[in-house]
């Protein structure tokens, strides 16, 4: 039986966005996050998990969304490690069997990977946000 | 060789483009934004199981300022009350843009890529294909196939 595929639904600012939930290590609230003048002005700094040292990352700075730093910290998992993301609230689980849509051409510069998809969530469009493209 | 052109109204001025296949005119709802999108891109909307990027034509077409000479504060805020969304094909590839006003359909002899350099009255040139006049009225038809490559 195919069971679909569970994506963390997640909020900045008042739209949501979508994270695959395998990459998804922890939902916790950020405290002692270390400034580090070696990172730059994406990242808050660097918080203690599991014993090591993490770098987070501030995801309205990245996507250019303004405001405050999220209050939530997600430890999820990259290629390049394990890597804090702040947002502004977790919304649920989302189960579903839908593959999310590509990015139309024409929207944004190639380039850029911050997204890998679209998924429709009720009634609105989320965006899917790929945790290696977002780094810097 | 006659075509069909849709004829719409933005910013106090009428622009033309080719009708290859269906159109949709749909009122205009807002989109959901992609941030880090090019300036020019409003959003995405999701219709009838498509998703179409949504394109803010004045600013595609550099259309900075408020339209044509003597142009008013009132016609600006009717200007700025954006009305519709047309929903086309061009190329297999999807898209909106959102206009004022859907006028009407003409049939017109297609423009020569003649004669149309720098910029055509604040529109940026390399997306007009040419100029038709109907009704003493200057109809700016647009290259649709130019505005969907970035840049």
């Amino acid at each position: 039986m195919d069971e679909g595929t569970r994506f963390l639904i997640l909020a900045l600012a008042s739209e949501n966005y979508a994270l695959p939930i395998t990459r998804l290590m922890e939902i916790t609230q950020p405290r002692e996050i270390r400034k580090d003048p070696n990172l730059t002005e994406l990242f808050e700094g660097k918080f203690e998990f599991r014993g090591k040292l993490i770098p987070v990352l501030n995801a309205k700075k990245v996507l250019k969304i303004s405001g405050k730093p999220g209050t939530t910290l997600l430890v999820v998992k990259s290629m390049k490690g394990l890597l804090g993301l702040l947002v502004d609230a977790v919304i649920e689980i989302l189960e579903t069997e839908q593959k999310p849509v590509p990015m139309p051409k024409g929207v944004m510069n190639p380039s850029l990977r911050h997204y890998s998809g679209i998924l429709r969530y009720k009634k609105n469009l989320v965006l899917l946000l790929n945790e290696e493209g977002l780094l810097p | 060789m006659i075509s069909s052109y849709l004829v719409f109204r933005l910013s106090g001025r009428l622009f033309g483009v080719k009708l290859l296949g269906a159109i949709e005119i749909l009122p205009w709802r807002g989109s959901r934004p992609v941030p880090l999108s090019y300036s020019y891109v409003e959003g995405l909307i999701d219709y009838r199981g498509n998703i179409y990027p949504v394109f803010n034509l004045t600013k595609r077409l550099g259309m900075s300022s408020p339209g044509p000479i003597g142009f008013t504060a009132g016609q600006q805020a009717q200007a700025d009350a954006v009305q519709s969304i047309i929903l086309l094909e061009e190329n297999k590839t999807l898209f909106g843009v959102i206009v004022d006003t859907v006028v009407k359909m003409i049939k017109l002899e297609e423009p020569g890529p003649d004669e149309v350099s720098g910029t055509t009255q604040g529109v940026d040139a390399k997306y007009v294909k040419g100029i038709a006049n109907e009704d003493d009225q200057e109809i700016l038809i647009l290259d649709f196939e130019r505005l969907l490559h970035a840049g």
